[in-house]
């Protein structure tokens, strides 16, 4: 054992050596935090306000859109100053109308402060996202989409530069109605009523809003020569009747299926993507490992100290904990962040602002009520046993990388299936492809993670865990003796039925 | 007399039809420096192999430093390989020190060892450097500290000779000197016959995986007639009565050359020539050189040398 240790450690230790084993450590967290903080980011400065201008034929849709324009930006800066106020640093002339859970009362603050109601020290506004400005000169407000196009397109082209408050700026589009908009549901010629121009065909936001704006209004205005009351028409509109799911497995008043209830559906996701790259990320350095010391020929002085046995279990060991090390500092740079992110909020607050912060606690509680946890951790090291005495054993019977990456190939397509179906098992738990691929042993650490939360019969959980353990036992005896032979084998790689011959002697 | 080091009996290993190594029976003694020689492809480094427990042999028995397995004293035994290699990322030190603690060193007294070995052998400036920073030759005598790092009492070399330069192939004789001083046993192969010549107390010559030969160099020596060349312008048919010749053929510069029968001594030709007023213009003695006795015993099988 004390043989199979100093392997193992030579192995961690020279691979935690590596610049590639550092970066790979860094380079998760920083694409986590760069994901979560870029769009803040982009959200708080990058966007800049956009221009647009509106040439209306008809003189009737512009003043509706610049208003919907006001109200969305209206919105935004209000739902910004509740967003100030639950992070606690307002000041004091607020506090009379901030309840106890950090909730603003908005109406009781506009009430008394009247028009400046957005002007709190230390809260910043945050900048429109659409602007509607004036036509260029020599546009006239009312011509024809067509024609206003042509007379806009040096500024839509970029070549020319609006005069916004005596600053230039780039048109970002224009908005060209006709004089007769459709009064009736209908599409084809008619749909070319609303003419929307930009470079920018990504950002649909505006295109939208005008569409909306104008839609709504265009079918206010038919309610009303149908003889019906627009009121009356929204009122009926606004009829829903809610939809809750339940999970009949559920203790009765608990049927209620909530955050928790997904998260514990798509849990299991992660743990199998985890397994999946832990596989991947050690695979390399498995092979590396043992064809350098093969090419090397430093084999024959390791086996004159180990036996072959101690060299393998040496080198699973120092192998995988270098991968371990690697998963555990992702995983723990996950948690931090998302604790992170959700430091200062409240649970009420953070369910009010979509439920994503109360996350962590839920994770929490799951892992800590079910045994999902012990379950994962049987899965995984079965998994992961199993495929890394299945890579070593390849490799040993390689003598360059090109020769073991060949073999990789396969176990790569192998590998690839569990994957493949995780889309659709969490669907379908206990169906017939997600049971009959459990039985299958190379697939069963994969499928049955993504099972257990499922409450599969306990015949196949017991089972599949049985077979799994003996096909794990076997692939690593398996993979002893291949390695036995195929480390010290120089020349072409052993075929199959060679191979069958090592393990049967 | 103590027990050998090592013992091999009817040490047979065949892969499928081919046999590397077919019936070797020999003794090592304690405390010798013990030649392996043959041609390539001769079996040598398969029996290595077999001595150090690395690979099974078919058939037969080996002992070493009276235990039947090499692992169960593999701290008592030290190992160099033919094919050199080291890992290339590693430090010096750290692979001495590595491979003595595989042979049971604690890490602390490894480390000073590695240290302590890299300056005596002049290789103090390049214990901190990567290995594959290292010439050959110098990544050579690495392999050879580390081999010995735990101060084996038993030290098997494969052609350890091979891919150094003269100055460092003195070195490497020097280290087995250094341990056949503090009595230790050591194995080495080689077809180098200069090095076996100098460096073996007893020595093996195996051809095709059998055993040719066994024994010490002078014994090797006399398995060959011993030559005189005698340059003379007199009559030589009284010599060819002597009961110590065997044989006499005239040389292509002139001499003749006298082939003496087995324990025979050169002084008879001397005296002979007296009694028989020969006049000798020249006379030479060379005694066989192991060389020839290699060339002689393996020379029909090295030509057509086969290899695995």
């Amino acid at each position: 054992m004390r043989y199979a240790f100093l392997i193992a450690w030579r192995e961690f230790a020279e691979n935690a050596k590596t610049k590639g084993f550092w970066l790979s450590l860094l380079i998760f967290p920083a694409i986590l935090t760069l994901s979560i903080q870029v769009p803040i980011l982009l959200e708080k400065k990058g966007t800049p306000t956009r221009h647009f201008v509106i040439a209306d034929a008809s003189g009737e849709f512009a003043p509706l859109i610049a208003l919907t324009i006001e109200r969305e930006q209206t919105e935004r800066a209000e739902q910004a100053l509740r967003d100030f106020v639950r992070r606690g640093k307002y000041p004091e002339s607020l506090s009379r109308f901030v309840h106890s859970d950090h909730t603003l009362d908005l109406a009781g603050w506009k009430a008394g402060q009247g028009a400046n109601y957005l002007k709190v020290p230390g809260f910043v506004a945050p900048h429109p996202r659409f602007r509607l400005v004036a036509l260029p000169e020599g546009v006239s407000p009312n011509a024809a989409p067509d024609l206003a196009a042509q007379q806009l397109r040096p500024w839509l082209r970029g070549e020319r530069q609006l005069s916004v408050d005596g600053q230039p700026a780039p048109l970002f589009a224009a908005v060209l109605l006709a004089a007769e908009l459709p009064l009736a549901a209908t599409t084809g010629a008619a749909s070319k009523g609303i003419h929307y121009w930009s470079e920018n065909l990504a950002d649909t936001a505006l295109a939208d809003l005008v569409e909306h704006t104008i839609n709504t209004e265009l079918r206010r205005r038919a309610y009303v020569a149908h003889g019906l009351d627009p009121a009356t028409v929204r009122e009926v509109e606004r009829i829903k009747a809610p939809l809750t799911s339940f999970n009949p497995k559920k203790a009765a008043g608990e049927e209620t299926v909530g955050m928790a209830d997904r998260i514990r559906q798509w849990l299991p996701s992660l743990f199998v993507y985890l397994l999946w790259v832990a596989i991947f990320s050690i695979a390399q350095m498995l092979l590396t490992s043992v064809i350098e010391e093969k090419s090397n020929r430093i084999i024959e002085v390791l086996l004159s100290s180990v036996t072959p046995g101690e060299l393998m279990v040496g080198k699973l060991a120092g192998i995988a904990a270098i991968g371990l090390t690697m998963l555990g500092v992702w995983v723990a740079s996950l948690v931090a962040i998302v604790l992170w992110k959700s430091l200062g909020v409240s649970p009420e607050a953070a369910a009010a602002a979509g439920g994503m912060a109360g996350i962590p606690g839920d994770v929490a509680t799951i892992l800590r009520t079910t045994w999902l946890l012990p379950a994962f951790a049987v899965y995984f090291l079965l998994g992961f046993l199993f495929y890394s005495g299945l890579i070593l054993a390849l490799g040993s019977t390689c003598n360059t990388l090109k020769e073991a990456q060949s073999f990789m190939g396969v176990i790569v397509l192998l590998l690839m299936v569990p994957l493949l179906m995780m889309t659709y098992i969490p669907r379908d738990p206990n169906g017939t492809l997600a049971t009959t691929l459990s039985w299958f042993p190379p697939y069963t650490p994969f499928v049955m993670m993504n099972r257990v939360t499922a409450d599969p019969p306990l015949r196949d959980v017991l089972g599949t865990m049985a077979l799994l353990l003996v096909c794990t036992g076997f692939v690593l005896w398996g993979s002893g003796r291949i390695f036995r032979r195929g480390i010290l084998r120089t020349g072409q790689p052993p075929e199959l039925l060679e191979l069958l011959k090592w393990l049967r002697r | 007399m103590t027990a050998p080091a090592l013992e091999l009996s009817h040490v047979t290993k065949t892969y499928g039809d081919f046999t590397a190594v077919n019936d070797l029976s020999l003794s090592v003694p304690t405390g010798c420096v013990y030649g392996f020689l043959g041609p390539n492809g001769a079996g040598k480094t398969t029996s290595l192999r077999m001595i150090l427990e690395i690979i099974r042999p078919t058939s037969g028995t080996i002992t070493v430093l009276g235990s039947t397995s090499a692992l169960a004293v593999r701290g008592r035994i030290g190992y160099l390989p033919e094919e050199k290699g080291l890992y290339k990322k590693m430090k010096a030190w750290a692979i001495i020190a590595y491979f003595a603690t595989l042979k049971g060193m604690s890490r602390r007294a490894a480390k000073a060892r590695a240290y302590e070995l890299l300056k005596r052998y002049g290789l103090a400036d390049f214990a901190e450097a990567r290995t594959e920073a290292l010439s050959k030759g110098m990544g050579q005598k690495v392999q050879v500290l580390a081999a010995i790092a735990h101060d084996p009492e038993f030290v098997i070399l494969d052609e350890p000779f091979s891919g150094l330069d003269p100055v460092n192939q003195t070195v490497m004789e020097e280290i087995i000197t250094d341990l056949r001083a503090r009595g230790h046993t050591v194995i080495f192969s080689t077809h180098v016959m200069a090095h076996a010549e100098r460096l073996c107390d007893r020595l093996a010559i195996i051809a095709k995986g059998r055993k040719l030969f066994d024994g010490t160099p002078e014994e090797a020596r006399q398995m060959l007639p011993r030559r005189v060349q005698l340059l003379t312008d007199d009559g030589i048919a009284p010599l060819r009565d002597l009961p110590t010749v065997s044989a006499i053929s005239s040389t292509a510069n002139g001499a003749w050359q006298i082939e003496l029968r087995a324990g025979a001594d050169v002084q008879a030709i001397l005296q002979a020539c007296f009694t028989h007023n020969i006049r000798p213009r020249g006379f030479r003695f060379d005694e066989p050189t192991l060389h020839d006795v290699f060339v002689q015993l393996v020379g029909p099988d090295a030509k057509e040398a086969t290899h695995r």
